[in-house]
């Protein structure tokens, strides 16, 4: 039944999960946890870590890591927040600028990686302490306060929701297309006289999706600042690692780019004896990464309302470990762009709910990091149960 | 080995060849010479050393306690009469200072404590940091709800701070006529950690906050981010270190103060006490202080720091650590504090 159906009974689990979790922090909170408010915050705060993550399932799937994430990160929004600041740039031309920069940054280190062959564990781990010690470089250390308030949407804030129009519109329009696509699925299946699977079975497949869409878009539209004339619709952040994980499923699922990254992963002697250009595509995938890290960086000073040296610190962590607890296998060849999303807000609503509560910060930093472990077993445990590799 | 061993044949010949004159050698070792600040520090305590006809010499550990204690040695070797010590480890530095005591070179512990008895203790008072945060923001709200954004868990100047803080309002909680609402630690005093704290603090208690007590710049940084992403205009919020993004904040009117402790200030002080207890001399305005986690009673000096407000932004400017036009940054007309005029 379930292979029928073509859903990830993990990804379900764990939205089951988030959701037990959700309503377990919403009783102990005195109801603020599901409030629209905490909701919308939320959703805003794990944007950064989200972006970064659904790449960072691909590099794990190609045997690969990035350590250096969260201080190239900080380079880089520093280097925005200088040039917009401090030379005076416009937001464009200086987040441009920053692009560059990652982009050589990633592509120096994917040289050392795809090319000489250096295991991208200690080239990361270099990047992880010089990119840090550049980012003080940048300023001297000093704070470059963000304070164009076209750009400081981008990172959410008073006037970073799209509104309610724009997002019933949108809404309204993804979900149209998840039906188009299904409605085209059957008629190229009916058309190659392929077994068709029950309509109704179909319809319900896609209604789920589409019934999270609706909630998540009336709960963005029922958070309204006090003393604004307008509810804030889906905050910006959130849109934009919306944009960025579809456009990631799209890679894997629909261009040889992806296809060619699992591959290595699940067996890279094989990918290369089959003629991947193992090469080319490592390198790819490392200057697809520089760019999500650059818009990571965009999204975060914006939502600062600042670049600051220690921004990103300790990010390398989170970011795995969304990655790891949405079940993609350290090992390599498997990982889904959809479970680091929910790994990074099971993440950041635990981080969330217990400050609600009050949780001390010792506590919170235990149970979080248990909250990994549970995560990893659990996969070992559901790989040997359905025999998947 | 043989690098070890250069090390020594270098010390030797220059301790051989150093002019045999009345000049006091005052000996600095930095734990960490990368963080910016130092190199303020730096500057102050050099030119103080020159003023008094003392000579400079230094050692950078590069953050390793164990080079650290090296480094003494060999500023005791090249001849240093009194000894300047920013510990990077406040126990590990013990063999080497309990050596320089028992060899009678006097040895001032620089704005980190180093709690052995004999030492000169010379700081800023962040007890008095914390009661100047809390002080400013008083002054505006004497009742209502109070949220503190405490440093980082990690460290001990974060809980001088809190309680400098609690010795200024606890009065008011005591009548009821203040209520703290939010008292969180900032993992790494990072300020987007401070920004998410204070989301969920506004969060729960439905936006009813009236005063923040925030420990630095940065983290109030990640507060004023917080409370005008939720449209919340005029709270006041404390910091410290006069960090220049916080001093234009103050100017823009987001922040309400930023508590400036003047290294070069520190700098020269330290330089001064150095030189007096080399020459065997008491140092100026010493008290005794015991308020370290051992007790041990220590010859210190604290120094006041200033607290920085709208109304006094001109004292930064005049002293040079900051220009007027980063100060006034997109300050417009009339809402202006007078520095910006």
């Amino acid at each position: 039944m379930w292979r029928r159906t073509g859903l990830d009974l993990r990804l379900l689990l764990m939205s089951a999960l988030l959701v037990v979790m959700g309503i377990a922090f919403h009783a102990l909170s005195g109801g603020v946890f599901l409030s629209p408010e905490n909701l919308y915050n939320i959703a805003q705060q794990t944007a950064v870590v989200g972006i970064v993550s659904t790449v960072m399932v691909l590099v794990i799937v190609a045997r690969h890591i990035d350590l250096s994430v969260g201080s190239v990160m900080g380079f880089v929004g520093v280097l925005i927040a200088y040039l917009m600041y401090t030379s005076g740039w416009p937001w464009e031309l200086a987040s441009l600028a920053g692009l560059a920069v990652a982009l050589l940054v990633s592509m120096y280190q994917g040289w050392l990686t795809a090319v000489l062959g250096v295991p991208s564990f200690v080239v990361t781990l270099g990047g992880l302490m010089s990119f840090r010690g550049a980012a003080f470089l940048v300023a001297d250390g000093k704070t470059q306060p963000v304070n164009d308030e076209f750009f400081q949407r981008l990172g959410g804030g008073y006037d970073g929701g799209i509104g309610v129009v724009a997002t019933w519109a949108l809404t309204a329009l993804v979900i149209a297309g998840l039906f188009m696509r299904l409605a085209h699925e059957r008629h190229s299946r009916r058309r190659h006289e392929m077994a068709l699977e029950p309509l109704w079975l179909d319809v319900a497949v896609t209604a789920l999706p589409s019934v999270v869409l609706i909630a998540f878009a009336w709960t963005m539209n029922s958070y309204q600042i006090s003393g604004k004339g307008e509810p804030q619709g889906i905050p910006i952040p959130v849109l934009i690692w919306a944009v960025v994980a579809c456009v990631l499923s799209f890679l894997v699922h629909r261009t040889r780019f992806g296809r060619y990254v699992y591959a290595m992963g699940g067996n890279p002697d094989a990918a290369a004896l089959v003629g991947i250009p193992v090469r080319r595509v490592t390198l790819l995938l490392f200057a697809l990464l520089g760019l999500l890290v650059t818009v990571a960086a965009v999204v975060s000073i914006a939502r600062l309302n600042a670049g600051t040296n220690s921004l990103g610190t300790g990010m390398e962590l989170y970011v795995i470990a969304a990655a790891v607890i949405g079940g993609t296998a350290l090992s390599g060849g498997s990982g889904s762009i959809l479970g680091s999303a929910l790994g990074a807000l099971i993440m950041q609503s635990l981080d969330s709910g217990m400050l609600l509560l009050d949780v001390a910060i010792g506590r919170r930093m235990v149970i979080i990091g248990q909250v990994l472990i549970v995560a990893v077993v659990f996969d070992v445990l559901y790989r040997r149960r359905f025999g998947e590799k | 080995m043989r690098v070890f061993l250069t090390a020594i044949a270098v010390v030797l010949a220059i301790t051989a060849f150093s002019p045999a004159t009345a000049q006091t050698v005052v000996g600095v070792s930095w734990s960490n010479f990368q963080e910016e600040r130092w190199k303020t520090d730096e500057a102050a305590i050099k030119a103080q050393l020159e003023k008094l006809g003392a000579k400079y010499i230094s050692a950078d550990a590069g953050g390793s306690p164990e080079k650290q204690l090296a480094d003494v040695d060999g500023l005791m070797a090249k001849g240093a009469k009194a000894l300047i010590v920013l510990a990077m480890d406040k126990d590990a530095i013990l063999p080497a200072v309990n050596k320089a005591i028992r060899q009678k070179i006097p040895v001032v512990a620089y704005d980190r404590l180093i709690e052995v008895p004999g030492i000169f203790y010379i700081t800023f008072d962040n007890v008095e940091v914390g009661r100047m945060q809390a002080r400013e923001v008083f002054k505006l709200v004497p009742k209502g709800n109070y949220v503190f954004i405490k440093g980082s868990p990690t460290d001990p100047n974060a809980n001088f701070l809190r309680a400098g803080a609690q010795e200024i309002v606890d009065g008011a909680v005591k009548k009821g006529d203040i209520k703290i609402v939010g008292d969180e630690y900032t993992d790494g005093w990072k300020p987007d950690v401070a920004q998410k704290n204070m989301e969920q603090i506004l969060t729960k208690n439905a936006n009813k906050v009236d005063a923040v007590v925030a420990a630095n710049d940065g983290t109030a940084g990640g507060v004023v981010a917080a409370l005008t992403a939720k449209g919340l205009r005029g709270i006041p919020v404390s910091g410290q270190d006069a960090d220049h993004a916080a001093l234009n904040r103050i100017a823009l009117g987001t922040q309400t103060v930023s508590v400036w402790k003047d290294s070069r200030e520190l700098g020269k002080e330290a330089a001064s006490a150095a030189v007096a207890l080399a020459s065997g001399k008491p140092v100026d305005k010493a008290a005794k202080w015991s308020g370290g986690e051992k007790k041990v009673e220590l010859q210190s000096r604290l120094l006041a720091p200033v607290p920085i407000t709208r109304s006094n932004l001109d004292v930064v400017i005049k002293a040079g650590w900051i220009s007027k036009a980063e100060v006034c940054k997109g300050v417009s007309g009339d809402k202006a504090p007078a520095a910006c005029k």
